[in-house]
């Protein structure tokens, strides 16, 4: 017998549902991204988006599946981190769907998650994750018991910087593959502020004089091509101290900004440098989707992982080293 | 130089050897090209990394911490020969330290960071790995490729992040010890204007993260 888990991811600007088994199919995986107004997701705008088409997503998953509702035998969802009002909409519809099937919940963090997922898809057992998307951009590797955090963003995320650069530049979101193609076209590069500090990184003020360039009539390919370099390369590097650092000899690329692939090639060129193993994860596994949620809670049910209805508030500051990852132990 | 260089270990981004010369053992520390990168970045990279490099250790000795005496600079290569400091990292020794030893090396630390900020600068790779402890269990820093001068508290604020990260990834088992007796001995050096450099180290944690 299989066991069946349905997964609700709404941790931000996506809403997304999947039906994944316990031998590693995903038997479907249905998603709905908002597109952030002005000035980035709007968390009550975001939450509405999600509970006005949160039930008719988990409806098609479990269609796609070709499964009924009772087939279900767990229930994950995205626990956090994330914004509360979105977190608290899936975790409503995830506590009644539990409540009315009467099947177990459980509570999945969203960046564990990513790393699950990119290892199902990968083959790969203990890689060094580079987790890029519009609200995250982290290395992180087991460690300990534990998922750790070895670098981070000191500011803003890869993903926020190139479409807020690109929003500047008239470029629909999301601007990253429309960055891309645009840096395809260059001639010159244009120094910006390359800032790597430890195994962090900040974009803040690759961002301002991104801007600048810009105001001051540079080609947008140009400066499309420069921030790509700039903003990669320091990627690059701090995978490269997170590999270094940890000897691991895995890196797993992953996150929406995973698609990009001058990224990849970078990360490739990076992964060859140590004889380490270089994976992407495939698009339809990459972005903030359910599936992932659903896998990563068989992961913790086989496990012995499950919550209580009573205990499963939401946590929007959930860290990812604050979690006990009990089956990899 | 014509020395017989031996590798003695790869870090990061940079390739450590080790030669004999007259009696004396050094280090040469090259910072070799990255093929990923685009050759502007590269350079650039490379080369104010090593001067960095070698003008702070130069820096940091002046303000009384210990740091290998550089002996040779080469940016065409991106070299630079420095004495060798014999001992074992503070990284590695950790795990088999008594807690009273412990620490007395991480007050010691957090001493020579202190003594850094004092004088304005900061690391800028502030980890354990970055810390030779020698037979006569005296500390040497090493390892200064992103040290920065004009240090403002924003830059300071980042530089004890950087040791919080480095104990939550590295030394978990003994965070709590090992930052306390740090701060400890940072505190004891900077004086009262630590308060407002460790406030900004917790701004700075929380900063990044998903809200
Ligand atoms: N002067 C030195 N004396 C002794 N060991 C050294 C010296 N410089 C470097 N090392 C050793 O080589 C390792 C890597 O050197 P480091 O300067 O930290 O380069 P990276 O920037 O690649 O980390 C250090 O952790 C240390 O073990
Ligand atoms: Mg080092």
């Amino acid at each position: 017998m299989v066991l069946i888990s349905l997964g609700i991811e709404g941790t931000a600007h996506s809403f997304g549902a999947g039906i994944v088994s316990d031998d590693g199919q995903v038997k479907s995986n249905v998603w709905d991204m908002l597109t952030p107004s002005e000035g980035g997701i709007h968390p009550r705008e975001a939450s509405r988006h999600h509970s006005e088409l949160g039930p008719l997503i988990i409806q098609k998953s479990i269609a796609n599946a070709g499964i009924v509702p009772n087939d279900i035998d767990i229930v994950s969802f995205s626990r956090g981190p994330g914004l509360g009002p979105c977190l608290r909409t899936t975790a409503t519809m995830a506590r009644t769907l539990a409540l009315r099937l009467n099947v177990p919940l459980i509570g999945v963090n969203h960046c564990v998650a990513h790393i699950e997922i990119g290892c199902l898809d990968s083959g790969f057992r203990d890689p060094v994750t580079v987790y890029v998307s519009g609200g995250n951009t982290q290395t992180i590797a087991f460690s300990g018991g534990r998922f750790r955090t070895f670098g981070e963003t000191l500011d803003i995320a890869i993903g926020n910087m190139l479409d807020s650069f690109g929003r500047d530049v008239g470029m629909r979101f999301p601007a990253g593959p429309k960055i891309e193609m645009a840096s395809l076209d260059a001639s010159t590069f244009y120094e910006l502020p390359y800032s790597v500090k430890g195994m962090d990184l900040s974009y803040s003020g690759l961002l301002t004089a991104a801007r600048r360039l810009y105001s001051e009539g540079v080609a947008v390919s140009d400066i499309c091509y420069s921030i790509q370099e700039t903003a990669f390369g320091m990627l690059a590097e701090v995978a490269e101290r997170a590999l270094a650092h940890t000897k691991k000899d895995e890196i797993l690329l992953t996150g929406g900004v995973a698609k990009n692939n001058r990224l990849t090639n970078i990360l490739e060129g990076v992964a060859e440098r140590h004889d380490a193993k270089f994976h992407r994860v495939s698009p339809t596994l990459a972005g903030d989707q359910g599936a992932m949620i659903a896998w990563t809670g068989i992961l913790q049910y086989n496990a012995g992982d499950q919550i209580p209805i009573p205990d499963s508030h939401v946590l929007p500051k959930w860290r990812t080293d604050e979690q006990e990852i009990i089956w990899r132990a | 130089m014509r020395l017989n260089w031996k590798l003695m270990t790869l870090g990061a981004e940079s390739r450590i050897l080790h030669g004999v010369w007259n009696n004396q053992e050094l280090i040469l520390k090259i910072r070799p090209s990255k093929s990923y990168l685009i050759d502007t970045i590269d350079s650039m990279l490379r080369r104010s990394r090593t001067s960095r490099e070698s003008r702070m250790l130069t820096y940091a000795r002046s303000l009384g911490i210990p740091t290998p005496c550089v002996h040779w600079l080469d940016l065409e290569q991106c070299s630079i020969v420095m004495d060798f400091i014999e001992g074992d990292s503070l990284k590695n020794l950790v795990a088999n330290l008594r807690e009273e030893k412990l620490r007395i090396f991480c007050r010691a630390f957090g001493k020579l960071i202190a003594s850094l900020h004092n004088g304005d600068a900061v690391h800028g790779d502030p980890t354990t790995s970055n810390v030779i402890v020698d037979r006569t269990e005296k500390l040497w820093l090493i390892d200064f490729g992103l040290s920065e001068r004009n240090a403002t508290i924003e830059m300071k604020g980042t530089d004890l992040h950087l040791i919080y990260r480095a104990l939550e990834t590295t030394h978990w088992k003994q965070q709590e010890v090992m930052l306390q007796s740090i701060i400890e001995g940072y505190s004891s050096l900077v004086g009262p204007q630590s308060n407002l450099i460790l406030e900004r180290m917790r701004d700075i944690r929380e900063r990044g993260r998903y809200h």
